[in-house]
């Protein structure tokens, strides 16, 4: 397979960066894409050029490092898939393929394809958890969770924290991932003593950071290698009102 | 500054864009309903415009005020919403496609001043009067003390309109009523005499307005652009109120669009009408 | 040297008990004149930088990633034991114990098996509170399977992301931590090396991943949570970025190796493609329930899956292990793939795959079940692979997994050098020569959860430090010695990449240290490292600079250390003359292939300590003490 790349690059968080592009011939398509992006690298590198700075780490969908915009879209056009694990069988010989950032105000570029994403750090360190410290846990069957409930909560906790949803958003909302955490933590038991205090400080918090707000595209939810469904959002949204108005003092 | 305190946060602002939207998208409803009845003639429409400016009294003032603090609030919110968001992206994808985003959803602000644009010619226009006040400036004459009234096939008695003396009198059925002819209608009313009011003559306003093509098919443009507005708004109020359930979400989002086509095609439908002359074409 | 393990004396069920009681405490308001700093925030450092930040001491934590949840723990997918007993079957915190003893080989300490048996359930009440969201039964209580060929079900899980789940919980603990600012974190600062002094572990000296800058840390006690070796293979299930970097470094100050040569195969993971292949994907080891494995009876048969008839199919473990079949053992089922690849009958593109095959279990069982049991991970095997497992079989061949092995501690997971502690699989201490399905995230969660918070505060109250500060010579000797390295790297601007190094030294490994060893192909490879290596320091190149975020020189450093542990690996596999749970030397088989022990002259740990670089280290040892349980031979006919 050829391929051109388009690649942004750009040399720290200060330089203005650029589209460059790049010719790869000897692509399989056998190839992750992040293996293809390897290939370019060893190939820069023996020419004497910086290879391009991407973030990756498992390689198996998991970890959430990887955080490509592909054509667009952040992981690329294929459904509940991280970039690491779209494979270029889904591309074809001669296509061109632009690869951008994940772009946010909240998520400043740190070197070509690597953003700073820890502004989703300082969001889960103002509420995201259940405040227990360790050795202080009752018996792990004393408390009853409804299967529907436990698996809901599942449902939410699956995100990865790649920060795609907010790529996608045009208004780069971090809403999706915040509202999984908020939901995951508000279905359960568990996390009941805490609740309003932590949905108003872990929104508070998103809203320091300077994400935008939802405007309901749903774009999230498409991009979501997880595909974390919307509807924690509309969930969160009643649980921080609800907060909002019974909670008198703002944490 | 308490009243606006609520920006700070892009949840309640959200909170606020959903719930004027939908006192604004139950108005705009209300007034779909009110509107057809011009279908229903004249007498119908004019006595519904009567009931409106000067039945309620007090309460239209505070409906106004209603609908004027939610566009206010709608517009404010939605004005600093944009902004703060056109900022939380500040650089712009060289190559973006968009998955579930429609069009609908993408031109929500443009739509949205495309739609108070038109909003401020159409109150200029049938609240004010400001533009084309010869629509406006209409005076319907009609019989407060009508017990029925039936169309005039031939008769004897001699049209009154135009002249001074108001009405022609018939003979009376039954001691207290009696029977009048008054611009090609026959009344039956109370009484030996017409009692005759004025009030302003809405349906005339309408069809007048509707007749000159240009206002109609702007018309039916701003109504179009509404229909794209309300198209991704109804269902979005939902989501931003907290109700997004797997079982019924979608159907509400397949709602929000029948809703909005339904307005858009009864809205339209009145302009088309009196295009076609189907509506008023007596006038 | 004499390795003092430190297990209390005492019954087995009451000397973590009484080692407890005979631990000093440290005064509530003393401990913020403690710091500690921690390595690594996977299961076992974010649980113990939360764990110790609770206590009040002041801890610093460090990760390369940018962020602590992306350890590489979250990629665990079966599950986690505890001997809860919830399903009434029988299990017990002696048979977890002994479950895990056996599976080890017999190669591990009782005293540290015991303890990590007695703490599981306390690990899952933690995790449950944490709001973990464990899957349940319909009455609202948390489920078991049965997992890793365990005769009870003991296993917890969440979906097939226990592991990421269990992560996220210590996350969030870490993440309370640090939001309290009892916690200082640093992302993506890279340890590089480790600091002396007065023969204690006093600091460590980092380079920030962003902008090059060479930092140095001071603490009164250094803990190293920075998982396995696994990549010493280069291509392994690990992570890109899963290095030897912290526990090698540690190990050249000073700390001992122990049983390097305990390296786990997966026997299910989808098999390599080609050269531009990164890393190896697991698979859930419990498709082998329902699939059956087979290459063709031919050697170079290239005909299509669907295209050779039965009879020339060779279902070999069904074939040669007829009472346990496709189920056979990890490591008997991983060897015997080798075995048949390297006869020449092996698939896939590089001839190194076997097939696994599920077309009559959908005869059998119709392919709505087999999706229901497997459908997530089918589609993950079609989307890398490209093939439909519903109508071709299943491609698999075994890969580096899980290293048993690690740095020497005692029963208080204090290494050889005091202070530095070592948690979670960078230490060697509970799975002996082979571990269990859904026991590391156990260890980890053990370690950080449960056991450091103790022992540390013993370390803190028997010890007296002295004042020391970043600006210590030592620390400056320390920073130079990184300086210089990074600039030596920079300065070679030979011919070939980093990259190109670890596959080559990926693929000595494998080839002579991987599923099975013998002494001839060891002996072979402790003569083809040397010359990996010194040709990598002449021939080596990278682009860009030092002072920059510089993919290349952070892979360039870590492969460097792998070049320098794959002899210490290659070592202990040689020296130690058996074959032992996932040790593999084929001059020890039983006639069926089942490994075969020598417990007269290897019951013992061996412990490695740096003597130079190219030097052979030389081998310590702390004998192995069974008193509570047989050592038996594993059989699986």
């Amino acid at each position: 397979m050829r391929l051109k790349l388009f690649i942004w690059r750009q040399k720290n968080a200060t330089d203005k960066g650029h589209m460059e592009k790049y010719q790869v011939d000897d692509v399989l398509e056998d190839m992750s894409f992040l293996e293809m992006l390897d290939v370019l690298n060893e190939k820069l590198i023996l020419e004497g050029k910086e290879p391009v700075a991407f973030d990756h780490d498992c390689r198996e969908g998991i970890c959430g490092a990887c955080s490509l915009t592909i054509n667009g879209i952040p992981h690329g056009h294929e459904k509940a898939t991280t970039t690491c694990q779209l494979h270029m069988r889904k591309f074809k010989d001669g296509d061109s393929i632009y690869i951008e950032p994940f772009r946010a105000k909240a998520f400043p570029v740190i070197k070509d394809l690597v953003v700073d994403r820890s502004a989703f750090e300082r969001i889960m360190q103002a509420g995201g958890f259940i405040s227990i410290n360790t050795g202080n846990a009752i018996e792990a069957n004393a408390l009853p969770i409804s299967k529907k409930n436990a698996d809901l909560a599942m449902d939410a906790a699956q995100c990865i924290g790649c920060g795609a949803c907010v790529a996608a958003c045009p208004n780069g909302a971090a809403m999706l991932f915040v509202s999984a955490k908020v939901s995951q933590f508000a279905l359960l038991p568990q996390g009941q003593p805490e609740r309003k205090r932590r949905v108003l400080s872990m929104v508070g918090q998103m809203e320091k950071e300077g994400f935008g707000a939802c405007t309901n595209f749903y774009e999230c939810e498409a991009a979501c290698p997880k595909q974390i469904p919307v509807r924690f959002i509309a969930m969160m949204n009643r649980d921080y009102l609800c907060s909002r108005v019974t909670e008198p003092v703002e944490a | 500054m308490i009243l606006i305190n609520y920006l700070k946060s892009t949840i309640l602002s959200k909170f606020v864009m959903a719930v004027t939207g939908v006192i604004l998208v139950l108005f705009v409803i209300g007034h779909c309903v009110g509107n057809l009845q011009v279908f229903l003639g004249k007498d119908a429409f004019n006595s519904y415009a009567y009931f409106l400016q000067e039945r309620l009294g007090e309460l239209l003032l505070i409906i106004r005020l209603g609908l004027i603090v939610a566009v206010v609030f709608h517009i404010i919110t939605s004005v600093r919403l944009k902004f703060l968001n056109l900022g939380a992206k500040p650089t712009k994808y060289q190559v973006k496609n968009y998955v579930k985003a429609r069009l609908t959803s993408r031109t929500m602000i443009w739509t949205g001043i495309m739609i108070f644009a038109f909003l401020t010619y159409h109150i200029l226009h049938f609240t004010m009067g400001v533009v084309h006040p010869e629509d406006y400036n209409k005076t319907d004459y009609y019989v407060t003390n009508a017990v029925s009234v039936e169309k005039v096939d031939n008769s004897t008695l001699k049209d009154t309109e135009g002249s001074d003396e108001c009405c022609a009198k018939g003979t009376a059925t039954t001691a207290k009523e009696s029977l009048i002819k008054y611009k090609g209608s026959m009344y039956k009313v109370e009484g030996d005499e017409p009692i005759l009011s004025e009030r302003h003559d809405a349906y005339a306003m309408v069809i007048s307005g509707f007749q000159k093509p240009l206002v109609s098919i702007l018309y039916i443009i701003g109504v179009i652009i509404l229909g794209f507005h309300l198209n991704h708004a109804i269902q979005s109020a939902f989501q931003t109120l907290g109700y997004n359930n797997p079982k019924y979400f979608p159907k509400i989002i397949v709602g929000s669009t029948i809703i909005s086509i339904l307005l858009v095609i009864c809205y339209i439908s009145i302009p088309i009408s009196i295009l076609l002359g189907l509506v008023g074409g007596r006038l | 040297m004499i390795l003092d393990s430190k297990i209390p004396s005492g019954p087995l069920k009451d000397k973590w008990d009484k080692h407890k009681f005979e631990m000093k405490l440290i005064n509530a308001a003393n401990k913020r004149k403690y710091k500690a700093i921690v390595v690594g925030t996977g299961l076992a450092g974010a649980s113990a930088a939360a764990s110790l930040a609770e206590l009040g001491y002041v801890v610093e934590a460090f990760t390369y990633n940018d962020s602590p949840r992306r350890a590489h723990s979250i990629a665990a997918q079966g599950g986690i034991n505890a001997a809860k007993n919830y399903p009434n079957d029988g299990d017990s915190i002696w048979r977890l114990f002994y479950d895990t003893v056996k599976g080890g080989d017999f190669r591990a300490r009782e005293g540290n098996v015991y303890r990590l048996a007695q703490v599981s359930n306390n690990i899952i009440d933690q995790c449950v509170a944490q709001g973990v969201p464990f899957a349940r039964e319909y009455g609202g209580l948390l489920d078991n399977r049965s997992f890793g060929g365990a005769q009870v079900s003991r296993t917890f899980y969440a979906r097939g992301q226990t592991g990421q789940q269990l992560l996220l919980g210590a996350y969030s603990a870490l993440s309370r931590a640090i939001g309290k600012k009892q916690v200082t974190m640093y992302n993506r600062k890279e340890m590089l090396d480790i600091v002396i002094i007065d023969s204690k572990a006093r600091g460590i000296v980092t380079r920030d991943l962003i902008n090059g800058k060479i930092e140095s840390f001071w603490a009164d006690a250094v803990i190293l949570a920075t998982g396995g070796y696994g990549n010493v293979f280069f291509l392994s299930t690990n992570a890109q970025a899963c290095n030897v970097t912290a526990s090698y470094r540690a190990y050249k100050k000073g700390a001992l190796f122990a049983n390097p040569c305990y390296t786990q195969i997966h026997p299910t993971c989808i098999p390599l493609s080609g050269e531009h292949q990164s890393k190896l994907t697991l698979m859930s080891e419990s498709l082998r329930n329902d699939g059956r494995i087979w290459v063709p009876k031919n050697k170079g048969d290239k005909r299509k899956p669907n295209e050779i008839p039965e009879e020339e199919r060779d279902y070999y473990l069904e074939r040669k292990y007829p009472s346990f079949g496709n189920l056979a053992p990890r490591d008997i089922s991983s060897r015997s793939a080798k075995e048949v690849c390297d006869e020449g009958r092996g698939v896939s593109a590089t001839g190194f795959g076997v097939y696994l095959d599920f077309a009559d279990s959908i005869n059998r069982l119709g392919k709505k079940v087999i999706e229901e049991r497997y459908g997530n991970l089918f589609e993950m095997y079609e989307r890398i692979v490209g093939e439909d497992p519903y109508k071709t079989p299943m491609m698999i061949y075994p890969a580096s997994h899980y290293t048993m092995g690690g740095l020497w501690v005692d029963y208080n997971l204090m290494s050889t050098i005091p202070g530095l502690h070592i948690l979670g699989e960078a230490n060697f201490s509970d799975h002996g020569a082979n571990r269990l399905g859904a026991s590391a995230l156990m260890q980890g969660l053990a370690d950080g959860y449960f056991v450091i918070p103790y022992t540390i505060g013993d370390y803190f109250a028997r010890n007296k430090f002295d004042k020391v500060n970043i600006d210590h010579p030592e620390f400056k000797k320390t920073e130079s010695e990184v300086i210089e390295k990074t600039n030596k790297l920079l300065s070679i601007k030979g011919k070939k990449t980093p990259t190109m190094f670890h596959r080559e030294l990926g693929e000595v490994m494998w080839e002579f240290c991987g599923m099975g060893r013998n002494e001839a192909g060891l002996k072979k490879a402790l003569e083809l490292v040397p010359k990996i290596r010194e040709e990598f320091w002449q021939n080596l190149t990278i682009t860009g600079e030092g002072n920059d975020l510089n993919i290349s020189l952070e892979k360039a450093g870590r492969v460097a250390d792998f070049l320098e542990f794959a002899e210490v690996l290659l070592w202990d596999a040689l020296e130690r003359d058996e074959s032992c749970g996932a040790h593999f030397r084929e001059e020890h088989q039983y006639p069926d292939g089942e490994a075969k022990r020598d417990d007269e002259h290897f019951a013992h740990v061996a412990a490695w300590e740096y003597r130079g670089v190219g030097n052979k280290p030389v081998r310590h040892i702390e004998p192995l003490e069974f008193e509570n349980v047989q050592l038996a031979v594993r059989s699986y006919k």
